[in-house]
């Protein structure tokens, strides 16, 4: 599987905790504030696709979350509730048989595409399709779990025969080949937000389909420019909790350059920066002191580390690993990602169930570290004095961290030094067995707020000849154990094994068989015409501009 | 067999060969006095030149003192992070990096003396250390280009025919290659895995690795002329004198036609030095040059580019040493060209 929600950031990144806000919510575009007018959005990443199955980057869901409604979904809510799974275009989140692997639903009545055409139950299996043969980059989250999605995708099938679907009643019943717990989220993903049957099985770049959301998109120059207009047909549906929208247009302007975009915000010339951007270093002072009632760094569940290969010199030994989790300086880290970064040490981050309340095992997250301890355990693991190589990728501040890291290595007692490539072909290199990396950068950002998420990069099973996602080869029984047992839990019931994952992930700390230094915070960043405290930024796809409105 | 009075003599350099430029010293009329000897005169009585060429001189020895600098003065070295630490600036403490990560400017005092980079380095150390890297990849470059471009100008000039055809192409096809793609696509291959020459190999992080992409790509900019100049020799009489007398092709290559394009390849050696330090510094700065923790004033000025409005100074600093001391080995190369070569047949052509 792969990582979903690819950020594309452009640089380095933010700082400052993420408070609750007032989230918009419910099924109203009324309450207080201004209905009505135009919002101008530039980012600096142009979003990958706009085609709502083919997007995977925070600046394609951005867009088509809002218009395009999948049969389940997430809260239009900051974190920590925006991680909640809500109904979307079915009546209530799904039965699930006891054996966990028949999902049923039923599509809401009365539902219509925003040309008028009614949606219908078989749409969702059309919508599944179009995914799997447009061939969006997360299609394994689907193929791999529903029966008959595989064969589909080969072209051994016309259609999954996982998926049965009844026009007549609306009823939808999903088949699994096992039990995976996370599927709700996998049906949340906006990559099932419905479009009608006989939409073309190709990508589309400039007419989308008829929107199943609040909005709808318009008027796209690839790689320029793009709108949404509000869909006329969302409001009479009353789907609840999502919200109708405030504002009647939002013009989106690609600015490649982030520091022209940032300054266009700070002078009111645009209405927001993109939070799937970084904001220049050298602006966040200015940012911070003018626009402080309009500015704040957002926490996403997310997880920075070093990696630490377990099967390879000095890292097979837990001491040498210890060391480096007592010697790590966070708040260093901190300041290389200009403040955007939220000191943490355990692997599940904070706002995923099962994320531990305890003390860090080896020195408290903001602390300094402990060189002269580090050192000693360096002594005592016999490793000292040996090589290390550390992969980086050239891209800043990732870079930054890299040497900081390298020479932490060095100042513990062993001869580091940084290897840096291209950030396009980084991870693909890291993850090829040939190169067996001792240690360097990764992270991940959730594809869903599910724990499971983040423990697959510490499976046995997923250590791969290429594309490895565990890089540090780490395979412990427990854990094993542990992953298949809270694996089946549904999301909806993930509270009730957060206790058992918090067991596994203060464990992992305990073996330290990662550095974790923290979560990446993105930016909240408005003109003063917008309302900045009903303005959400969910926790995985960033802004949510249904709960936009005017001052 | 008739021989031309005018032509040179075997071994020496073309003192009365006026297509050289060191004939000219026959022409002001002194005779006795060596070619080499009348070029010094010419470079002594070049004030500018020569005070540029201290310049450069200056710059390389302060280059060459970087590890007493960081030992003695500053008390840290290239790659020490103080990211979190505190310094003393007249009585008031100051982080060496903001927490919303500013490193400080110069400090004017032992500590950060030009101020720190992004992880807390020391801007001064760094560009000392960081001089020396250039520098050295500068003059191991142009003697590589000098080697390969002097043996491959010898061979094909001298052979002629299909030998000729083959290196001149193979001249033709790296000329035709624009310097900075080429360096790129070597240095960012070569990064990851090294150069392995079977007996050893080269890490991809050693400073040999630029030092060698620099050398290889620049040799036709300096083989080219050179060959035409050896087309011209292998034909003068004192050649034809040689061979009369039994020399064979390696020995009136090295000892015939070498000696008289020794000039021309003096005067294209620091002309080579400030291209090759100005084609690490853009390598470098696209990250295919000097790889970490090496510093080189490319890739520090790299670092810098995102703090330029905030840390004006990690770039102007290493960018301003950049320019003085290719201004300096430039202008002092002109000299020498000057000197060696008044009617300035030898240029560096892009």
């Amino acid at each position: 599987m792969r990582k979903l929600r690819k950020v594309l950031l452009l640089g380095s990144a933010v700082g400052i905790a993420a408070v609750g806000l007032a989230a918009c919510g419910g099924g109203g575009g009324g309450g207080g504030g201004t209905q009505g007018g135009t919002a101008t959005v530039v980012i600096g990443t142009a979003p990958d696709y706009l085609d709502p199955q083919e997007e995977y980057t925070t600046q394609g869901a951005e867009a088509d979350w809002i218009s395009y409604t999948p049969l389940v979904t997430y809260k239009h809510e900051n974190a920590p509730t925006g991680n909640d799974v809500i109904p979307g275009l079915a009546t209530a989140l799904p039965t699930i048989s006891a054996d966990g692997k028949t999902y049923t639903m039923t599509l809401r009545k009365g539902l219509v595409f925003s040309d008028g055409t009614p949606i219908k139950a078989s749409d969702f299996a059309c919508t599944a399709e179009r995914m799997i043969k447009v061939n969006w980059g997360g299609k394994s989250f689907f193929t791999d779990n529903v029966s008959g999605a595989t064969a589909f995708d080969k072209g051994q099938s016309d259609h999954i025969t996982g998926i049965t679907t009844d026009d007549a009643t609306g009823k939808i019943t999903i088949q699994l080949d096992k039990p995976y717990g996370a599927f709700t989220n996998v049906l949340a993903f906006p990559e099932l937000g419905l479009v009608p049957c006989g939409t073309p099985e190709h990508t589309l770049t400039t007419d989308m389909p008829p929107s199943s959301g609040p909005y709808m998109l318009t008027d796209i120059v690839p790689n320029k420019s793009y709108s949404v207009v509000k869909n006329p047909k969302w409001a009479a549906l009353n789907v609840p909790d999502i919200p109708v929208g405030h504002l009647d247009r939002i013009d989106v302007t690609i600015e490649s350059n982030t520091q022209t975009e940032a300054q266009k915000v700070l002078n009111n010339q645009a209405d927001n920066f993109d939070a799937g951007d970084t904001l220049p270093p050298s602006i966040v002072p200015q940012v911070r002191s003018q626009a402080s009632d309009r500015f704040e760094a957002v926490t996403i569940p997310s997880t920075f580390y070093f990696f630490m290969n377990v099967t390879l010199p000095p890292f097979n030994n837990e001491l040498a690993r210890q060391a480096v989790n007592v010697a790590i300086d966070r708040p260093a880290l901190q300041r290389l990602a200009s403040g955007f970064l939220e000191p943490g040490c355990f692997f599940l981050p904070e706002g995923i169930p099962g994320h531990p309340t305890s003390d860090c095992p080896y020195g408290p997250a903001d602390g300094h570290g402990d060189i002269a301890k580090a050192q000693q355990l360096v002594q005592q693991s016999g490793t000292a004095g040996q090589s290390i190589t550390v992969w980086g990728e050239q891209r800043a501040p990732r870079t930054q961290y890299v040497e900081y890291y390298a020479d932490l290595l060095n100042k513990i007692g062993y001869k580091a030094t940084p290897k840096l490539i291209s950030d396009t072909t980084y991870f693909p290199t890291i993850g090829n067995a040939k190169t067996m990396p001792q240690t360097g950068f990764a992270d991940w950002i959730q594809d869903f707020p599910n724990p499971v998420d983040f423990y697959l990069l510490l499976a046995t099973s997923s250590i791969q000849p290429v594309n490895n996602e565990n890089f540090g080869n780490v395979s412990d029984p427990f854990i094993d154990q542990q992953i298949a047992k809270l694996e089946p839990t549904p999301s909806a019931k993930l509270d009730s094994v957060a206790s058992q994952w918090q067991a596994v992930d203060e464990y992992t700390a305990k073996k330290a068989y990662v550095v974790v230094y923290g979560s990446e915070q993105v930016p909240k960043f408005f003109s003063d015409r917008i309302d900045f405290d009903s303005a959400v930024v969910h926790p995985t796809y960033l802004n949510d501009w249904s709960t936009w409105q005017l001052k | 067999m008739a021989v031309d009075p005018t032509a040179p003599s075997p071994g020496k350099p073309a003192a009365l060969e006026p297509s050289f430029g060191l004939g000219e010293g026959v022409i002001e009329g002194q005779a006795g006095v060596g070619p080499y000897q009348l070029a010094m005169r010419r470079l002594r009585r070049n004030k500018t030149a020569l005070a540029f060429g201290a310049m450069f001189v200056i710059i390389v020895l302060m280059c060459l003192c970087a590890p007493l600098y960081a030992k003695h003065v500053a008390h840290t070295t290239p790659s020490a992070n103080h990211i979190t630490d505190t310094v003393k600036v007249r009585g008031e403490t100051k982080d060496v990096v903001s927490v919303g990560g500013i490193p400080i400017g110069p400090t004017w005092t032992s500590h950060f003396l030009l101020g720190a980079d992004s992880n807390g380095r020391d801007v001064a150390v760094r560009l000392l250390y960081g001089g020396r890297n250039s520098l050295e990849i500068g003059f191991i470059a142009t003697f590589i280009s000098c080697l390969l471009a002097t043996v491959i100008a010898l061979t094909a000039g001298y052979y002629r025919g299909v030998l000729d055809g083959v290196l001149s192409r193979t001249m033709d096809l790296i000329w035709a290659y624009p310097v900075i793609l080429l360096g790129i696509a070597l240095g960012t291959a070569l990064a990851v895995g090294g150069l392995n020459f079977g007996l050893f190999t080269i890490n991809g992080t050693s400073l040999w690795i630029p030092a060698i992409i620099i050398g290889v790509v620049y040799v036709p900019y300096m083989a080219k002329p050179l060959r035409g100049q050896v087309l011209s020799l292998r034909e003068k009489e004192f050649v034809e004198a040689a061979r009369s007398q039994g020399a064979g092709n390696l020995r009136i290559m090295s000892r015939e036609i070498l000696p008289n394009i020794a000039s021309s390849i003096i005067v294209f050696i620091p002309l080579m030095i400030a291209n090759a330090i100005l084609l690490e510094a853009a390598l470098s700065f696209l990250g295919a040059g000097v790889q970490p923790p090496n510093p080189s004033w490319g890739t520090m000025i790299g670092d810098g580019i995102r703090l330029i409005p905030s840390a004006m100074h990690l770039t102007l600093i290493p960018g301003g040493m950049l320019v003085l001391a290719v201004l300096g080995i430039n202008v002092f190369g002109d000299g020498v060209r000057d000197a060696l070569d008044p009617r300035a047949q030898v240029r560096m052509e892009h």
